[in-house]
């Protein structure tokens, strides 16, 4: 692992080509959870009435607040890197430099990290003007602190997808066969405990279920001992994801 | 003159495919060095070695002092590379690829930002110092690519094709700037598959094919040893081969049938013109030898895909 402080030049690099792209960003990044949130929190919720004591919006907001994080770090790593290796073959133009990929790779991931943070902060913002709140500031730094793990896992997660993909048309089996049922399998839109065992065991290993866990305890306020675990088992698959996606980009990079 | 890259026995490998097959040569510092060669002789993957982001299969390559690897950043830092695809950043302005490269070479902002007027003015592009990259012309691209090779003040400037699809303007512009480097003392490492680019840019330069080196030395005295001073031409149809080789056979030249053209190699076109008139054939053209001549001679005339 050839990592250095260049990682930030990577990231800087992005930063300022996200210039041109900030007004669409932030309107899809602000409209898109306010479609889930309306449609489901006020649509759904009228039918759902209250959950543990509150509407439905309270157990909605936590959980499609890090799916939105998981999906803009994914897309980033997974179309956005694609387009810089294969069609505008910036990456060949750093590794040139004293820039070593694995600095590519890392900064990108930083940056999908980033991209991230922010399209979960429009949410909470979104959310925030409907009322629903992080419990308090300490469990608002822990939210802000759990969207960086979620970011770099997702983005880590993706890359190790882009390191193999030959065409766009690739990238269909990841987001449909793993990243949209996983909305389904991690509680983000009902409670999983009427899910039978074998079911509940296979959610488990979701990293998003645990997310979502820490996510709503966040905005309950109510921490149990098991969203340590919680924490560790998203960070060392996100070791664990980081690692891998830099070994296999590096090897799509180097020849 | 101190050598600043040599390489002995040097193979590069991609699976079972052999791009470059065991080739050794050295580059002195301040020339300019040609790699030629038709598509495939292994060019490209020897000098993506030189500059680091190609690993060696085996052999040893040194770079100024140091070998050459993928991971030498004190190398990259000292060479400049003009790729032969243009990978500028499409997102970014021309300034502002240029200023986001400056960085990745540690280059404190406000000297890069000096250095980046200065090279914008080098390549003639200042007036588009705020223009993106799609409202840019193939040659200014080029051209650009040129500028943000320069950014680092590099030791070694490695430029791989680097006037592919320009027009003749945009081409001797690229060439004259190149030699200005060369006479600052820049050690200049090409790959061309134009003769003319070679012989006006290249001090010394290897001829490859299949991975291997076939010939080097200076283009002139290769076009002497290889071919001869002129070349003349004759489009007739192959049954005339033998009366025309025979009625030139007192004159000593070489002789080649590609073709439509009967080739004759020699010192002087002038006395095999004026057996020509005897003939009273009226197809032929009178030419000086090439490296073109050399090339085509060395690596076939067949179509190479």
């Amino acid at each position: 692992m050839n990592l250095s402080y260049r990682i930030y030049y990577v990231f800087f690099r992005n930063l300022v080509s996200y210039k041109r792209f900030i007004v669409p960003t932030f309107l899809v990044s602000l409209i898109e959870p306010l479609f889930y949130l309306i449609t489901f929190g006020i649509g759904m919720g009228a039918y759902i009435g209250y959950f543990g004591g509150k509407p439905y919006l309270y157990f909605l907001v936590p959980g499609v607040l890090v799916s939105s994080v998981m999906l803009s770090s994914t897309f980033e790593c997974l179309y956005g890197t694609f387009v810089k290796i294969v069609h505008e073959k910036l990456y060949d133009s750093l590794i040139a430099t004293p820039v070593s990929a694995e600095d590519v790779v890392a900064g990108d991931v930083a940056w999908a990290a980033f991209r991230g943070l922010v399209s979960g902060t429009l949410m909470l913002v979104v959310a925030a003007f409907m009322g629903v709140l992080p419990a308090s500031v300490p469990s608002l730094l822990l939210l802000l602190v759990l969207m960086v793990f979620v970011g770099i896992l997702f983005g880590s997660l993706a890359m190790i997808v882009t390191s193999f993909a030959p065409s766009f048309d690739f990238f269909n089996y990841y987001t449909e066969l793993i990243i949209t049922p996983m909305l389904f399998f991690s509680g983000v839109f009902f409670p999983l405990d009427k899910f039978p065992a074998w079911m509940k065991s296979f959610a488990s290993f979701i990293p998003l279920t645990h997310a979502v866990n820490i996510s709503r305890a966040v905005f309950t306020g109510i921490y149990d001992r098991g969203l340590i675990f919680s924490f560790l088992y998203i960070f060392v698959l996100e070791v664990i994801a980081f690692y891998i996606g830099i070994k296999s980009m590096k090897r799509r990079l180097i020849k | 003159m101190n050598l600043i890259v040599t390489a002995k026995d040097l193979v590069k490998k991609y699976g079972d495919f052999t791009a470059v097959d065991g080739i050794s040569f050295e580059i002195k510092e301040g020339e300019c060095f040609g790699f030629l060669g038709p598509n495939g002789a292994g060019k490209t993957s020897t000098i993506k070695m030189i500059h680091c982001v190609s690993p060696v299969t085996s052999g040893s390559l040194i770079v100024n002092g140091l070998p050459a690897h993928i991971d030498n950043r004190s190398l990259k830092m000292m060479t400049g590379v003009v790729p032969q695809e243009i990978n500028l950043d499409n997102d970014l302005t021309v300034y502002e690829n240029l200023i986001v490269f400056a960085n990745f070479f540690d280059i404190p902002k406000r000297e890069a930002k000096k250095r980046i007027a200065e090279l914008l003015k080098f390549v003639e592009l200042e007036a588009k110092r705020k223009s993106k990259i799609s409202e840019l012309s193939t040659g200014m691209k080029r051209r650009l690519l040129i500028a943000r090779a320069l950014l680092n003040n590099p030791k070694i400037i490695v430029a791989d094709e680097p006037t592919t699809g320009l027009d003749p303007q945009a081409k001797h512009l690229i060439w004259q700037r190149l030699r200005q480097l060369k006479n600052q003392g820049v050690t200049l490492i090409l790959t061309t598959q134009y003769m003319e680019e070679a012989q006006q840019l290249c001090d010394r330069v290897v001829i490859m094919h299949r991975g291997k080196i076939l010939r080097e030395g200076m283009p002139s005295k290769l076009v002497e040893n290889e071919i001869g001073r002129e070349v003349v031409e004759i489009r007739v149809s192959k049954e005339d081969d033998e009366r025309i080789v025979s009625h030139l056979s007192s004159l000593s030249c070489g002789h080649e049938r590609v073709g439509d053209t009967l080739y004759f190699y020699c010192r002087d076109g002038q006395e095999i013109m004026k057996k020509l008139i005897e003939l009273n054939l009226h197809n032929y053209l009178n030419r000086p030898a090439s490296l073109e001549d050399v090339f085509l001679k060395l690596t076939g005339r067949g179509l190479i895909e």
